[in-house]
């Protein structure tokens, strides 16, 4: 072969892959993703994946963009199946920039059925304050936590078969990926085995964002605790019965901050605009564990200060429980 | 003087005090001082028909029409369908139909009826246009029908029919995060104020958990058409109607999280109806199981 040939073999090589993926650049695939079977089961890829960026996220799911961009979001691939009745299964692979910050985006609904698309049963978690699963299904909806990826499979119908074909679809993605575990953010709250209050492991969560965390537990429209993607934060439910059979509820939320400066920058902050009238009261010790515990209309709330990390509790009936809640937040184990 | 900066929280919505601590901290520009606060009543019309869609969920548009001509006739008190559509806009109007296009969008067939309706009743086809996005130009449009879908959602806790015209603020992005409260400033504006002649809520299938993306487990068929002419009167009702299929899909408590403060703010600072479920008459017309209100 001429050095012509080759010239003309490389440049008509160029061409070809180039090109197509030059032209809109923000919706065509790049060539790295994940391939995807053309055809399952009677259901048929339709044209060219989309590939979703930050910059053009609000244009694809309007104000659902907010939920990715908390975490650390990379972008989004979306495929799309139709069956010969023009039924759809929507696919969207969403690729974050860690493992956790996919954790994360499961851990906002543990509900649906636990499904195990080929996961060894030795990556299972031990003594862990979540539920043991990393894919739930539920009437045409399949949610997956796979290494960096979180994957949405979605059939607009749920019709019989529709849950096969998912779930082989939901196998594909995952064969060959890894199983990372779970943020070590989640060690920072003890499993206690002696406490009257039982960890509702399935309305645990790991957040950034003070959005996600609205949206699980109310605090405040503004951002007072100061969260963003330079922090890490779990909230966990405790629950505990009446003799009435009554239910009770406490929740606890432990934040890891970049620092200790920022940790107190933002209890501080949580004090302005929380607790007004306690500010004078509780000033955060820079240089020591800072502790304090009120009670406020929805019952007692406390907050522990150390380092770089900080616990809240909220909805506690009495202050013993709120200060045997704020005892299961192991902040020493965030210093690191 | 500059205002001390006060920030709604968690024991606000408790206290109950939010409209006071919204009423400090929102800033109204000046075409809002013109506002009046409504302290009549206001009506809601709760039309439902278990037939509207099959177990597939295919909308039989019969029977839609069926519906749509009980809501129009029970929210303007008139005899016949025509003379309900001229009680509310008329054959001058340029007529813009507000749909929800994301999450719960409106169903097509539920806008088709309502065009082949408005037709019928002698408004022309060519003055019916859709109005929903931040391109519409909103000068020509007299009369606007909101046509959201009935859904909680994730930044406002619920986003049915205040929020519906987010869009027209052309910046929705402003109103996800601590500004989710001035939804309803958006009604207030120039281009908006006083156009909404009729609010239908798409209830055929609605979702009662915050998404933010549309989760198959949190929808069920309500088969219904929820209307009236105060839209925060409307949005309280649909609020009830989230609350309570909430609560039954769990049997447990499980608030909408955050609370849906905007709806307070629509009636209390915005002015635009009655938030309050006693200063709201519902009425209700067709299959009433599991009617949740």
């Amino acid at each position: 072969m001429t050095i012509s040939r080759y010239f003309f073999f490389f440049f008509t090589l160029f061409c070809v892959l180039y090109f197509p993926l030059s032209l809109g650049e923000a919706c065509v695939m790049k060539p790295e993703e994940i391939n995807l079977p053309d055809t399952i089961d009677g259901w048929k890829l339709e044209r060219v994946p989309k590939r979703i960026e930050k910059t053009n996220i609000f244009d694809y799911m309007n104000g659902a963009g907010e939920l990715y961009l908390s975490y650390h979001f990379d972008h989004l691939a979306v495929y799309e199946y139709k069956n010969k009745s023009g039924n759809d299964i929507v696919v969207e692979l969403y690729t974050m920039k860690d493992p956790q910050d996919a954790f994360g985006l499961l851990s906002m609904d543990w509900g649906g059925e636990p499904v195990n698309l080929g996961e060894p049963e030795k990556r299972k978690f031990i003594k862990a304050i979540i539920p043991q699963n990393r894919a739930l299904y539920g009437k045409g909806l399949l949610r997956v936590w796979s290494d960096n990826l979180y994957i949405r499979i979605m059939a607009f119908k749920d019709m019989p078969g529709v849950k096969e074909v998912i779930l082989r679809l939901g196998e594909i993605i995952t064969a060959g990926r890894g199983h990372p575990s779970p943020p070590e953010m989640l060690h920072s709250v003890k499993i206690s085995t002696d406490s009257p209050w039982t960890l509702r492991k399935d309305r645990t969560a790991y957040f950034r964002s003070y959005l996600v965390l609205n949206s699980l537990f109310y605090i405040s429209h503004e951002n007072i605790l100061n969260l963003d993607l330079s922090t890490e934060a779990v909230i966990v439910t405790y629950e505990r019965e009446l003799e009435s059979r009554e239910k009770q509820t406490a929740r606890l939320v432990v934040i890891k901050y970049p620092d200790q400066e920022r940790a107190v920058t933002a209890l501080d902050s949580f004090f302005k605009a929380y607790l007004p009238d306690q500010k004078s009261k509780v000033m955060p010790d820079r240089e020591r564990e800072s502790q304090g515990f009120f009670h406020i209309e929805d019952g007692w709330m406390g907050f522990r200060l150390s380092g770089r990390g900080l616990a809240l509790v909220f909805e506690c009936p009495d202050k013993q429980s709120a200060q045997e809640m704020i005892e299961q937040a192991l902040l020493d184990s965030l210093s690191n | 003087m500059k205002k001390e900066k006060i920030t709604v929280t968690r024991r606000d919505f408790i206290r109950g005090s939010v409209g006071a601590t919204l009423g400090f901290t929102l800033l109204g520009p000046e075409w809002l001082k013109g506002a009046v606060s409504s302290d009549s009543r206001s009506s809601v019309v709760i039309v439902r028909d278990k037939n509207a869609m099959d177990s597939a969920l295919n909308v039989d548009k019969q029977v839609l029409e069926n519906m749509l001509e009980q809501t129009l006739l029970h929210v303007t008190g008139k005899k016949n369908r025509n003379e309900a559509w001229l009680e509310l806009v008329s054959p001058q109007d340029i007529i813009g139909l507000v749909p929800t296009p994301l999450m719960n969008p409106t169903h097509d067939e539920l806008i088709d009826v309502i065009k082949e309706s408005l037709v019928s009743a002698g408004i022309p086809a060519e003055n019916i246009r859709n109005a929903q996005g931040r391109s519409v130009d909103l000068e020509p449009i007299t009369a606007l029908i909101s046509l959201p879908g009935l859904k909680a959602h994730w930044l406002t806790g619920i986003g049915t029919v205040i929020k519906n015209y987010i869009l027209y603020s052309g910046a929705p992005r402003n109103y996800h995060h601590q500004n989710s409260t001035k939804l309803g400033e958006i009604w207030n504006l120039p281009q908006v104020k006083g156009k909404t002649k009729l609010v239908l809520v798409d209830a055929l299938h609605p979702v009662c958990d915050k998404g933010p993306q549309v989760d198959p487990r949190y929808r069920w068929p309500y088969n219904g058409l929820i209307a009236g002419m105060d839209p925060v009167a409307v949005e309280a009702v649909c609020l009830k109607i989230i609350m309570a299929k909430r609560e039954e899909l769990r049997g447990e408590p499980w608030p909408l999280s955050p609370p849906p403060i905007c709806v307070e703010a629509a009636d209390k600072i915005y002015k635009l109806g009655n938030s309050d479920l006693n200063t709201i008459d519902i009425e209700t017309i067709g299959w009433a199981e599991d009617l949740l209100v």
